[in-house]
């Protein structure tokens, strides 16, 4: 990214990251610094397989919701992208085993479905429920 | 909405980390995430992961509903009807998992409208939006499905009027993986279908602690099944990429594992108590279900008894010392391929009984019996016979690889061994000797370069201690062209023939050839003497040849070799220049080597290029041997010899040639003759054997052909500048102390009496002119006709010089001039056979001017006008060199000043 900018000695701003989510995601970068870099073979077609979250990154990521999301799009804002997947795997980690209701109390959204959709929903995916 | 205030690719990633159960419970939350989890290319992935997608019949599909869509709108419903029942019948009914309970007890198979359906979703395509082609696809899944597992019948396309059965049956379950279809916008579908077959059993067995424990092995009680079904869930771990998939594989490679190792003891079992239709078979059977069966294969080919007992097949040793010490043959390899092949036989038998067709089993076992029996075999021959002789070495390769191939041919192939398997087993065979090539090639050629070099050398040893100076003599009636082109015929027939297969009915007979020699007359030898050699020199009776010179020898033993004595024994004359047999014997070798070599090219590969490139060495080497050490030699010496010649020296000029330039014109014309025989062998053996490519002209072997090409052309050029000096000094010789003072004028010595009136040319013409024709005609044939011309004309000029000096240095009389004329009028007529055209007025200016000898001295003025008309000479002589020409008229003192007055009195009356 600095390469793309070229020498400059004047501050490069950088909009939509506030300092408190900005401080957070420069302490990531220290702590994973001396990481050995990844893989240039990761095209987006072959996607990864999620692999676990060390432990450190797992404290890293208790943080409030509001944080969480804040760290996701500085990461994908910055292109931060171990990063990024942390997080990601962070809000995976948030959504499973929980049903449909919980997930929706988690991340506070609106069931836009109607009941009858609702139960056609519900039947369209019972194939992959446990049983 | 926190989370929607997310990017959609941020979610999306996030959905990637999700399990497929909370995948679904996600889509369940609202709308907008139903959506993106239903997006068809994240199933398309997954099915990709799994490598059942096939983009090429996706497309077919989509490009099939596009063009029934341009159909006859009439058409449509019959062929839909038509189409729907395919599907019927092509699209088993996937049932749910055994073992599984299945929910929603109440199932109502529901019927619906195929028609109006395909219609439906015709009509979606149309507008060609994958939105609208999921939006029915969603319609037409909750509309059509009562339960969970109904939805993994791919609905609109195959409409189900038959009722399911209840709990399907496990072995349904099997075919799970290859029914799948690969349509766009339903991949979700399809992949529900494959997630509610496989993902119990799978999310099952990764939980197991035991063997024993996973549902897997309790439904299915046949190895079969097992193997089929652990296989499919192989394929199905590959879509995992949920947290802990890394602990799900682990533990299904582990139970994969211990199935296998159990369908290997049986297998085993099976091998060992000979129960090859039985057990054998159907273990195999069993692994190769599972994965492609590579170990039951490795397993057999490693059991497989002719690794151990290779010693009965032969012991390499027995090539060697039989039947005398020193020796090595062939056979006891011939017998042992034989015997390989006869087991190879056997075994493809064996393996046809007990794989199938699907999987080739020969190539890894033949590869393994390549390594383990057949390069433990040849490894200890070629290192023993490197370690004895070389040459044997090289036999030895070149034999036992060609036996190898011939081997490689009987081999049988079986029922799974594929289209190529000829070339799978060529390649195979070729790596056995691939450590060995490059061996092989480098001692072939460093043998074949030493071997020459040491025949050059022992001939030139030869040569020194025989005298050096050898008696030239003189060959100039033989029919040069016709002797070069009997020779050349007969080396090209050889040279067809492999060397190994040189037939030698000719042996006692060859001999007649050299009948000319009176040391050589054997008997028989005169009696019978071969057709093809009768034309060139038996009826010519002129060609002087030393007695007892031609060294009897050994017979020649082929027809070559009776062309090459023929051609040897009238070459004797260049004999310590270089030899006609040496390059052959070099010749020979050469296409031995090339031979052995040339067969490694045929292998193929890299080994075959090397081998190529080898080949091209050893021709390049042939033609440095040849070229600049024994050629060249020759020819410098030649060179040389004629340098140092030196006319006066010489007493005896009885015969018409000057003995040095008469060796080396010989020499052109071996040179020549070497040049043509390198030429038909780079053709037959190396180009004929596609072993290099003539076109390129970067070639080393083309290139290397073309400098040896130059370098007797250089050769021969620079000799015949030589030549020419040579033969005009001995042309100024012939006229200095042949050329009487009488010839031209009869009257000096005063004793008119003997005036000779003869009207013909003089001794020293006549002579001159054998000598020179002598010599041109030797190189008629033998070089090319511009360099043959050039030579000519610059002959002819300066032998016009020469005369022109000469007639200088006479004293004319009138009578004489008789003569002088005869004489001009002889050259003139030698120049016109040379067929030179810028010649001619040279000698014709000459014959002209002889005429200003034959005027009377009373008709001064007729000389005058002769002198001074320059147009008479052709421009060939100015006046003034006529006036000097003149001036040797014998009765010049008395003539001149009428002459004088006649030129210089007319101008001045003129004017």
């Amino acid at each position: 990214m600095l390469e793309d900018v070229g020498e400059v000695t004047e501050a490069i701003p950088i909009p939509n990251v506030n300092e408190n989510v900005l401080k957070k995601v420069i302490e990531w970068c220290e702590h994973h610094k001396g990481d050995p870099p990844a893989q240039a073979d990761d095209d987006s077609d072959s996607r990864k397989k999620s692999s676990d979250i060390d432990e450190w990154d797992q404290k890293f990521m208790q943080v409030d919701q509001e944080m969480l999301f804040e760290i996701i799009l500085a990461a994908n804002y910055l292109d931060i992208k171990p990063l990024l997947d942390v997080g990601c795997k962070t809000v995976a980690n948030m959504i499973k085993g929980k049903s449909p209701e919980e997930i929706r109390k988690t991340f506070n959204i609106q069931n836009d479905f109607t009941p009858d959709e609702e139960e056609q929903i519900r039947r369209e995916n019972e194939w992959a429920e446990d049983r | 909405m926190l989370m929607l205030g997310l990017r959609l690719e941020i979610i999306s990633t996030i959905l990637e980390y999700l399990p497929i159960r909370d995948l679904c419970s996600f889509a369940r939350v609202s709308k907008q995430l139903q959506e993106m989890v239903y997006d068809d290319s994240r199933w398309v992935h997954k099915l990709k992961l799994m490598g059942i997608w096939n983009e090429t019949e996706a497309r077919r599909r989509f490009e099939d509903a596009m063009r029934r869509r341009r159909a006859v709108q009439a058409a449509r419903a019959a062929e839909e009807g038509k189409k729907a029942l395919e599907n019927g019948v092509k699209t088993p009914n996937v049932g749910l998992a055994g073992g599984s309970p299945a929910p929603g007890v109440s199932r109502s198979s529901t019927l619906f409208d195929a028609g109006e359906e395909e219609n439906r979703v015709q009509v979606q395509r149309e507008a060609s939006m994958r939105r609208a082609e999921l939006d029915a696809k969603r319609r037409t899944v909750a509309g059509t499905i009562t339960e969970g597992i109904d939805f993994m019948n791919p609905a609109p396309l195959t409409p189900i009027d038959i009722p399911r059965p209840g709990i399907a049956d496990p072995s349904s379950l099997l075919k799970v993986l290859p029914s799948i279809k690969s349509i766009r916008g339903f991949a979700r579908h399809e992949f529900g279908r494959i997630y509610a077959a496989l993902g119990p059993l799978y999310f099952d067995l990764a939980k197991a602690k035991t063997h024993t424990d996973p549902v897997v092995f309790r439904i299915y009680r046949d190895p079969e099944q097992q193997a089929q079904i652990l296989a499919q869930l192989k394929v199905f771990a590959l879509c995992d990429t949920a947290h802990g998939w890394m602990d799900r594989l682990e533990r299904l490679d582990l139970m994969i594992g211990i199935f296998e190792n159990a369908a290997l003891r049986e297998f085993e079992g099976g091998y060992e108590t000979g129960d090859t239709d039985g057990r054998m078979r159907r273990y195999a059977n069993v692994l190769i279900l599972l994965n492609g069966g590579q170990a039951c294969v490795q397993l057999f080919v490693q059991k497989h008894p002719v690794m151990f007992e290779r010693g009965e097949l032969g012991n390499p040793m027995d090539s060697f010392d039989k039947p005398m010490p020193g020796s090595f043959s062939l056979e006891p390899s011939s017998l042992f391929f034989t015997r390989l092949s006869a087991l190879l036989h056997e075994q493809a038998d064996v393996i046809d009984r007990v794989f199938p067709a699907t999987v080739n089993v020969m190539i890894p076992f033949l590869e393994r019996v390549a390594e383990d029996v057949i390069s433990e075999f040849v490894t200890p021959i070629l290192d023993e016979a490197h370690d004895r002789d070389i040459e044997q070495y090289l036999k030895a390769v070149a034999g036992i690889y060609h036996q190898l191939l011939e081997f490689a041919k009987t081999i049988k192939a079986t029922n799974g061994s594929g289209e190529k398997f000829p070339e799978e087993v060529m390649k195979i065979m070729g790596r056995v000797f691939e450590a060995h090539v490059d061996l092989y090639l480098q001692d072939e050629l460093e043998y074949f370069r030493k071997k020459c070099e040491a025949e050059v050398d022992s001939w030139e040893k030869k040569i020194l201690e025989e005298d050096a100076a050898t008696e030239s003599f003189f060959m100039s009636n033989i029919n040069r062209e016709a002797d070069k082109r009997d020779f050349l015929s007969t080396f090209k027939k050889v040279i067809l023939m492999p060397v190994s297969a040189i037939p030698s009915p000719f042996s006692a007979k060859s001999a007649s050839a050299t009948e000319t020699k009176p040391a050589e007359t054997s008997p028989d030898a005169s009696s019978n003497s071969l057709s093809v050699q009768e034309t060139p020199n038996v009826s010519r009776p002129g060609t002087p040849v030393v007695p007892g010179q031609a060294a009897p020898g050994p017979p020649p033993t082929t027809e070559l070799a009776a062309k090459a004595a023929i051609m040897n024994s009238r070459l004797e004359g260049i004999r310590s220049l270089f030899s006609l047999e040496v390059a052959l014997n070099l010749v020979h070798s050469a296409k031995s080597s090339l031979e052995r070599a040339a067969l490694f090219a045929s292998a193929g590969g890299q080994t075959g290029e090397e081998a190529r490139e080898q080949c091209e060495q050893i021709f390049i080497a042939l033609l440095q041997v040849l070229g600049p050490r024994h050629v060249k030699a020759g020819f410098d010496k030649a060179v040389e010899h004629l340098s140092k010649y030196n006319p006066r020296e010489i007493t005896e000029h009885s015969q018409p040639g000057v003995p040095p330039l008469v060796t080396f014109l010989e020499l052109v014309n071996v040179g020549d003759l070497i040049q043509q025989m390198i030429d038909v062998f780079y053709e037959q053996e190396l180009v004929a054997a596609k072993l290099t490519d003539p076109r390129d002209f970067l070639n080393p072997a083309a290139k290397e052909k073309k400098r040896f090409e130059q370098m007797l052309d250089e050769r021969v050029a620079a000799g015949l500048n030589m030549g020419i000096d040579v033969l005009i000094d001995e042309v100024d010789h012939l006229f200095a102390i042949t050329q009487q003072t009488t010839d031209f004028n009869p009257g000096a010595i005063g004793d008119a009496g003997l005036r000779d009136f003869d009207i013909g040319p003089t001794k020293t013409a006549i002579q001159v002119i054998e000598v020179v024709s002598s010599h041109t005609k030797l190189l008629t044939g033998s070089i090319d006709k511009n360099v043959l011309d050039v030579f000519n004309q610059e002959v002819g000029i300066r032998l016009f010089a020469s005369l022109c000096k000469h007639i200088k240095r006479q004293r004319i009389s009138v009578d004489g001039a008789i003569k002088l004329i005869s004489d001009l009028n002889h050259y003139h007529a030698y120049i016109a056979t040379l067929k030179i055209k810028p010649l001619v007025p040279y000698f014709n200016a000459l014959r002209e001017l002889s005429q200003i000898y034959l005027i009377d001295p009373s008709h001064a003025k007729q000389m005058a006008t002769v002198i001074a008309d320059p147009n008479r000479f052709g421009g060939i002589f100015r006046v003034e060199e006529v006036y000097e020409y003149a001036t040797r008229r014998e009765d010049w003192y008395r003539v001149k000043k009428e002459v004088e007055r006649a030129m210089y009195g007319i101008g001045c009356c003129i004017s």
